[in-house]
């Protein structure tokens, strides 16, 4: 396979970029100057060296902890569960949250043999119950799909017998979207109106 | 409402044409195997993008092509002289299907479906009444999603909900199964109560256009929501309740069975007709001219409710409808459209004289070896 066809092939698997799209960006970069194309391919090197999930709450981080973790202004009280490290950047983004998140990696999905082990749960009980007692409210941020309801009832029935507060974001996510693709202002209002289970 | 202007490219073994209908429709006579069928099931693809004889798009096309088109042109689809145009595409390569409404790719083809407004008899539409269950739950879900907002996105939601339990009921644990039950409870409560609120607005018309046909004989529908006997409730409200409690002493047999055995991917609904001096169920009982005369009721039931809804007549797509109806009830069912079917109609027969519907005044067209014509063939 020619350079130029794989580079298309994996700007292709990119979400939201067809053939035509990474084909269009290849000749792009072949027109323009030979170090801007150097820098891109450097800068996504080092992404994929530095960045890691944070040791605690699965959300990306150049260090052992992430920036919210190793904030001491951060309320500890409060974890915000979500499934990707993207709804972190979309909860921060509204800077109306001042809790700890975490990040399942996914939701419960049998058909794809995706059931609790293979989610980042074990992790976030461990938080609550080594948490001594000061972790009062986790809220279940999961997707408004149906799969991402089914994990918060999951969730709810195992965190619950904890004796640990749990909400839900309010329904002012549009059933059956991501939340990445949530505006801020809905997000904020449904985590400001969010519900106990 | 019209289909004004037809193209076919590729299909079956239809010659690629461009036609021009006439509002009133036409009678389309032709020998059996000349095509006949297929102009119907081309026409049909605009309203719901896949074949009504439930084949894969790829048998669609004519062999040795790379792939078929259709497109039509609907007149008066907002009620005024205002057009729109509806146009599917399948091509070998890739398996690709192409659907365009005024030459723009909806988001889902969910939105595209249903904007010709057509309606089908078929002969085959036999099945309604002498198979299973899936047959008359395949009808209500899609005149339902035709003709009320949202339930097909919960119906799908609800598809969904149950093929994840359901491999929940398989591997998981306990929790891990009933995290799926309150998703399914909501989606499945509104399937419940979407049918049965149709079914039962609908009986009473059911019943009307069934003696209208049968000459006189009663008849009515009856809903069967796959709940416990106990449990079928009342009111609508509390399908939700009703589920709820019907999984939570199914878990059991759930277990057993591996799948999830109660909700409305199991309903059911049945036809009565009078049997020995009472209503019932028509696929045990009742007799060949009962069954068809069912089966046509439903059919009308659909065409009333899509009239309804968009408050236009629907396009009626019959084909060769009256070969196996008795003489008495092609004629009342003759009489019935005359009076009532005021839309478009596309009918086929094999033979000109099968044709009597709005006083021979359709225009005929004939069809030989997939090749159409306006007015009747020459000697
Ligand atoms: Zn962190």
């Amino acid at each position: 396979m020619s350079a130029i066809d794989e580079v298309t092939r994996e700007l292709a698997r990119l979400p939201g970029v067809g053939p035509r799209t990474a084909t269009r960006l290849v000749y792009h970069l072949l027109r323009g100057s030979t170090a801007d194309a150097r820098r891109l391919a450097r800068a996504i090197e080092l992404l994929v060296e530095r960045v890691h999930p944070c040791a605690r709450c699965g959300a990306f981080t150049e260090e052992e902890l992430c920036a919210v973790c190793r904030d001491p202004e951060r309320d500890r009280s409060l974890i915000c569960v979500v499934e990707s490290a993207f709804d972190v950047r979309s909860i921060e983004g509204t800077r109306e949250f001042r809790g700890l998140y975490h990040v399942l990696g996914g939701h419960l999905s049998p058909l794809d043999g995706i059931g609790p082990e293979e989610l980042s749960i074990g992790p976030l009980l461990e938080r609550v119950q080594g948490g001594a007692g000061r972790v009062a409210e986790v809220i279940l941020a999961t997707n408004p799909s149906v799969e991402g309801e089914a994990t918060a009832v999951y969730l709810e029935g195992t965190l619950r017998p904890m004796g640990v507060r749990v909400t839900r974001l309010a329904r002012g996510v549009p059933v059956g979207s991501d939340l990445e693709y949530v505006d801020g202002s809905t997000l904020a209002e449904a985590l400001a109106g969010r519900r106990d289970m | 409402m019209h289909l004004a202007r037809l193209r076919l490219q590729g299909f079956r073994n239809l010659a690629d044409v461009r036609l021009e209908l006439p509002p009133e429709g036409i009678a389309l006579v032709g020998p059996n195997a000349q095509g006949k069928t297929n102009l119907l099931e081309a026409i049909h693809y605009l309203e719901l993008f896949r074949s009504f004889r439930g084949v894969r798009d790829a048998e669609l096309v004519r062999f040795g092509e790379a792939f078929f088109r259709v497109e039509g042109v609907v007149r008066g689809a907002t009620g005024g002289g205002e057009e729109r145009t509806l146009a599917a595409a399948w091509q070998r390569e890739g398996a690709r299907k192409r659907v365009t409404l005024d030459g723009v790719e909806p988001e889902r083809l969910a939105d595209a479906v249903g904007h010709l407004g057509a309606v089908l008899f078929t002969p085959a539409d036999l099945a309604l009444v002498n198979d299973g269950p899936h047959e008359r739950r395949r009808f209500l879900d899609i005149v339902l999603s035709l003709n009320e907002p949202g339930y097909l996105g919960a119906l799908q939601r609800y598809r969904r909900v149950l093929g994840q339990r359901n491999a929940a009921l398989r591997e998981g644990g306990a929790a891990a199964i009933a995290a799926w039950d309150e998703p399914l409870v909501r989606e499945g409560a509104r399937v419940f109560a979407s049918r049965r609120a149709w079914i039962a607005g609908v009986g009473e018309a059911f019943a009307s256009l069934h003696a209208e046909i049968s000459g006189g004989e009663p008849a009515e529908l009856v809903y069967l929501p796959a709940l416990p006997t106990d449990a079928r409730p009342d009111d609508a409200e509390t399908f939700d309740e009703s589920l709820r409690s019907a999984l939570r002493s199914s878990v059991d047999q759930e277990r057993r069975m591996q799948t999830t055995v109660v909700g409305p991917h199991r309903d059911e609904f049945r036809m009565r007709v009078p049997n020995g001096g009472r209503l019932r169920d028509v696929r045990s009982y009742g007799s060949g001219g009962q069954r068809r005369s069912v089966a046509l009721a439903l059919r009308l039931l659909e065409a009333r409710t899509l009239e309804e809804q968009r408050g236009r007549a629907p396009i009626l797509l019959m084909d060769d409808v009256f070969a196996e109806l008795d003489e008495a009830r092609s004629e009342r069912v003759l009489e019935l459209l005359e009076r009532t079917a005021v839309g478009q109609v596309i009918l086929t027969a094999p033979r000109a004289s099968d044709i009597r519907l709005r006083g021979d005044r359709l225009p005929r067209w004939s069809i030989r070896d997939g090749v159409i014509q306006m007015g009747e063939w020459g000697p």
